[in-house]
């Protein structure tokens, strides 16, 4: 793993596999407290969560079994992560009772609302002792977010569009044929720090200087990129827009099921891996507080994991999760300490004091 | 009723009459003042900046936010495109516009007036999302233009994700504002003065130069004016028929909002957003009237 921030950010690999190691194959599904000395139960909770394969993984991993083992019903809000923030923060700022229970966020985001103090500490989890270290948010105390699973942002590519075999370097996609060919998410997430090992740059130099990663991405310009969300990559894979995109392995594994003949690589030049997590708003009647509560602990149970990440194609923070057929030995489902060697991961915390700097000068480069 | 009346005698008493007018007026008022209000928490929080380290705004007042966004390479280039597509759709929109509304007001033929009502009213029925993704089907690289074009053996174009197809949507989305806006404006012209222009031996040009054009003249601007600010403001189109890389301001006061969480540089270009729509809108009505919005009187 390239450009880990030891001082606040190390993800500690080798722990994660010993963990792994030592609770493989330890069934441990323990719903705890056993709800005993329960609060009243709300008629239901509400749940954020993104659409298509990741909301129908959520539910059947872990909303439906909830719902089975507690009776208490959870509604899923699929109103987008960045547009459901400022409703939160308002809500909390005015001391009303938040829109919603629970947020399935980006770390990122979430780190941000952690900083802003609206969301509530999670370290009484019971199955956070069961948990690796990727569970942990770094440079937070406590748990104000608790990470779920890891992913990848690979290069997925159309094989037909690469016939001398798959791309090595994201540096392959500046070939002229990829002309109006080639995506990358609007803001530039997950490009930024692949680009700027690819313009000769340091990832230790991050943030302080990132002019190889600006002068790459306006390199890659000149190729007038397509600029969209997660379902975008998805559609163009499908409709033949595209030949290759800076995607989450989540949406091309997708658009393979979906019957398209798409692959995906991890290029030398690495790729961001990130983490997506679970957090409670502040504001929450206490009743509706522990059931939120019991959801995340219950998302956390190795059952759960299972098969929520098999829908997602993601590794999860429980030991003894095995990964879906389809991604064994794959680059962007790392289990070992050689998958994680070229993958970049830059602190939460770095991204978040930055990230606005960051979607602004890929922005103005792409917009210019 | 001599109980009705002596109860609304007591409700409403006589000596109140005159304030009717003002009573009338009230739910406007309280409207627009609710929008002041609303601009002034924003301007409030323009003048605001965030701090990354706790994501919450400054206490302090600053220009800072201002600064940034007329400094900004991003925001210029975002504010120049916006200004420049409104312009170019208001007037091919309105040259569209006119002579379809013409047409409708003019035709002799019911059923050819119904056709084009029923033409114009159809799209309005469909929001501009559903519009927007439908010229993703009909123009993507799999859709149905280029289809046909493969069919005599061209290669497909790249239709989308570009300026002009961000145009293009927009113009159609706005033709049926702009024909409803012209069409009173036009049936308010009696034809008889265009007799009257033809018997007097102008031809069809002059009469329509010198009679009908300068008479719609409130119509255009009042259509003029809906397509300008409509455009000036429009998201949905350049998101989705942009490919991400055709933004106008909206866009980027969403991303500030939304994407960045800067809420302080959010209201600074959603307040010149308003100044900037502001400023086009009473420069055509310097030059060219208050139109429609006249209401028969002079400027």
């Amino acid at each position: 793993m390239k450009g880990q921030k030891f001082d606040s950010t190390v993800v500690l690999r080798r722990t994660f596999l010993k963990g792994a190691a030592a609770f493989g194959g330890a069934a441990a599904l323990r719903v705890p407290h056993a709800f005993a000395q329960e609060p009243a139960k709300p008629a239901e909770i509400i749940v954020r969560a993104w659409g298509g394969s990741w909301v129908d993984s959520l539910k059947a991993g872990v909303s439906d079994p909830f719902t089975a083992k507690t009776g208490v019903a959870v509604r899923h809000d699929l109103t987008e992560d960045n547009e459901i923030q400022p409703k939160v923060w308002a809500a909390v700022a005015q001391g009303r009772v938040p829109p919603i229970h629970i947020n399935w966020d980006t770390t990122t985001n979430a780190t941000k609302s952690a900083l802003r103090g609206v969301t509530e500490d999670l370290s009484d989890l019971a199955n956070l002792k069961n948990t690796t270290d990727l569970a942990k948010p770094v440079g937070l105390d406590g748990y104000p977010i608790v990470n779920t699973y890891g992913y990848v942002y690979v290069l997925a590519f159309r094989p037909e569009a690469f016939p001398d075999g798959p791309p090595k370097s994201w540096k392959d996609l500046l070939d002229p044929k990829f002309k109006g060919r080639i995506a990358f998410y609007n803001d530039g997430i997950g490009f930024h720090f692949p680009a700027q090992v690819a313009g000769g740059g340091k990832l230790e130099d991050i943030p302080g200087n990132m002019q190889p990663a600006w002068d790459f991405i306006a390199k890659m310009k000149e190729q007038q990129p397509l600029l969209g969300e997660d379902p975008d990559f998805t559609a163009w894979f499908q409709r033949g827009e595209i030949d290759a995109a800076c995607t989450i392995s989540t949406n091309a594994r997708e658009a393979k099921k979906n019957g398209v003949n798409i692959d995906w690589v991890v290029p030398a030049e690495g790729a961001k891996f990130d983490t997506d997590g679970l957090w409670i708003p502040k504001g929450l009647p206490e009743n509706e507080l522990y059931w939120a509560k019991e959801y995340i602990n219950f998302a956390l149970t190795k059952e759960a994991q299972q098969v929520w990440l098999d829908g997602l194609g993601l590794p999860g923070v429980v030991p003894g999760v095995n990964p879906p057929a389809d991604l064994a030995d794959d680059p962007s489902y790392p289990t070992s300490e050689e998958d994680f060697k070229n993958l970049i991961r830059i602190s939460s915390k770095v991204q978040v004091e930055n990230e606005s700097e960051w979607f602004s000068k890929f922005k103005s480069i792409m917009q210019g | 009723m001599d109980a009705l009346e002596a109860a609304a005698a007591v409700v409403w008493p006589a000596r109140f009459a005159a304030a009717v007018p003002y009573l009338m007026l009230a739910p406007a008022v309280l409207l627009v003042g609710l929008l002041v209000i609303g601009l002034a928490y924003i301007g409030d929080t323009s003048l605001r900046t965030l701090d990354t380290s706790t994501f919450l705004l400054s206490d302090d007042y600053t220009l800072a936010n201002y600064r940034r966004a007329l400094s900004e390479s991003l925001f210029r280039t975002v504010a120049a495109r916006s200004l420049q597509a409104s312009l170019i759709v208001t007037a091919v929109t309105l040259l569209l516009a006119f002579p379809y509304a013409y047409l409708m007001v003019r035709t002799p033929s019911a059923a050819l007036r119904k056709l084009l009502l029923i033409a114009l009213f159809l799209p309005f029925f469909i929001g501009q999302v559903v519009r927007a993704y439908g010229w993703l089907i009909i123009l993507g690289n799999q859709g149905m233009v280029n289809d046909a074009l493969s069919l005599v053996g061209v290669a497909p174009l790249r239709l989308l994700y570009n300026y002009p197809s961000v145009l293009f949507g927009l113009i159609q989305y706005m033709l049926p504002f702009a024909v409803l806006m012209l069409a009173p404006a036009l049936t308010a012209i009696p034809e008889e003065l265009e007799a009257a222009a033809h018997s007097l031996g102008a031809n069809w040009l002059r009469a329509f130069w010198h009679v009908v054009l300068p008479l719609a003249r409130p119509g255009l601007v009042g259509a003029g004016l809906v397509v300008l600010t409509l455009t000036l403001t429009d998201f949905a189109m350049p998101a989705i028929l942009g490919g991400g890389s055709q933004d106008f301001i909206a866009n980027a006061i969403y991303d500030q909002f939304f994407r960045t969480s800067d809420q302080g540089l959010g209201a600074t270009l959603a307040l010149l957003l308003v100044a900037a729509g502001s400023l086009l809108v009473g420069l055509v009505l310097y030059l060219f009237g208050a139109g429609t919005l006249a209401m028969g009187r002079r400027r």
